[in-house]
């Protein structure tokens, strides 16, 4: 569990208000259950995390039934692979870990030949458009990134995983990393600035 | 604005996007494969358990009916048949007793239990008749000793068959010892005719 700690670095107030939608806490007779192998268990453990799991995998690969086969997937993973728990982190950032894992396999399989790059990260300290943005218009500017920019956005500022592990999932530099949420930022916030709206994104045909 | 508070608006506004779910639901797929996964475990773990009961020792029982088999056979190049035949036949006559018990556990089809009764009790008839007449019958020579020693081989190897482990017992190997006593019998039955002095044999191959 993420908590701030007594000195408020600025990594624990990141991560206090980065919660990430998988912080679900499973009682520990329900996971006994699931253990054991029953169905019921295994079944409550689903409906708790299918739409964190779905999210996850939409954000990431930008695609309905893509995600639907990564929840599928990564829950049968999840369900066989159970009795490998061992308990010694959360049982949430086990099943995301999966999860992310089934996700980033499917990244990589349909590769759309997207630049990689690597910028210098832009250092932009005016305020950004989403403050006042509606959901709609944030998720539809978040749908016209190129999808590795927008995982590693996500995995960042959402699920908030630090630049050197989002290095490590994806297989790419740290500076790759930082430039991607660079990027991804500026573009969200051209997209959503411009007169048109969200109505394309220039990264993928500029790259 | 710092670049930190920035990045922490733009994480908050990506983390009040709404949830997603899936079109439709992935559980109902995920429980049946679950399902289907726990019954053949249940069913690998029912095998295991009676390869580890039966089919393990049935195949040492087996093991050592081949030794005593080769055992016999060199025995019987050595000496005289005549007195060992019997012995060849009351082992199988054991054995038949306790395939009997088993098919009682393992059949449901009444006519093929029957029949397979009606084998068995055959083959303990014969077998029965010939250890009797085994000490008064005249002892075989030429033709008819080859003739019985090639019998009691083959008896012996549909003994060795009859004791490998198997889900039902096999009706036509019952039927073929069957077949092999009653030539064993009809070429013992001669020679007690001589061996009687032409009076009538009172034992009966049926009884």
């Amino acid at each position: 569990m993420f908590f701030a700690c007594d000195h408020s670095c600025a990594r624990c107030i990141l991560s206090v208000v980065t919660a990430s939608s998988f912080q679900i806490d499973i009682p520990q007779a329900l996971l006994a259950r699931a253990c054991a192998g029953d169905l019921g268990a295994f079944e409550q453990i689903y409906r708790r995390f299918e739409r964190p799991v779905y999210t996850l995998a939409v954000r990431l690969l930008g695609d309905a039934e893509g995600a639907r086969d990564v929840l599928h997937d990564a829950m049968l993973k999840v369900f066989q692979r159970i009795n490998t728990f061992r308990g010694e982190s959360p049982f949430w950032g086990w099943l995301r870990q999966i999860a992310l894992n089934e996700a980033l396999m499917r990244l990589r399989q349909h590769d759309r030949a997207e630049s990689s790059d690597e910028m210098d990260a832009v250092v932009d300290e005016g305020s950004g458009p989403w403050g006042h943005a509606d959901a709609g218009t944030l998720e539809r500017a978040l749908a016209r990134l190129p999808a590795q920019t927008r995982s590693v956005l996500w995995l960042y500022h959402v699920e908030g995983y630090s630049h050197p592990e989002i290095a490590d999932l994806v297989g790419k530099s740290v500076s790759f990393s930082k430039s991607q949420v660079a990027r991804g930022t500026q573009r969200l916030r051209e997209i959503i600035d411009s007169p048109a709206g969200p109505v394309s994104c220039l990264i993928a045909i500029a790259n | 604005m710092s670049d930190r508070n920035r990045q922490l608006n733009l994480a908050e506004a990506l983390r009040a996007l709404p949830l997603q779910s899936p079109d439709r639901s992935a559980w109902p797929e995920l429980a049946a494969r679950l399902s289907r996964e726990s019954e053949l475990e249940n069913r690998e773990s029912k095998r295991s358990e009676r390869i580890r009961r039966f089919v393990i020792p049935a195949a040492l029982a087996a093991a050592l009916a081949g030794v005593f088999l080769v055992a016999y056979r060199h025995h019987d190049s050595r000496f005289p048949i005549s007195g060992s035949s019997t012995a060849t036949i009351s082992a199988p006559a054991a054995s038949s007793n306790t395939n009997s018990a088993k098919v009682d556990n393992v059949h449901n089809s009444a006519s093929h239990l029957e029949q397979l009764v009606a084998l068995q009790q055959r083959s303990q008839a014969l077998e029965s008749w010939l250890r009797k007449t085994g000490g008064t019958a005249a002892p075989l020579q030429g033709q008819d000793l080859a003739a019985a020693t090639e019998i009691e081989n083959l008896i012996g190897l549909v003994d060795v068959e009859l004791s490998a482990p198997r889900e039902m017992p096999d009706a036509d190997l019952w039927q073929r010892r069957v077949a092999l006593l009653e030539d064993l019998s009809a070429l013992r039955y001669s020679n007690y005719q001589l061996a009687a002095g032409g009076r009538v044999a009172t034992a009966s191959l049926t009884d």
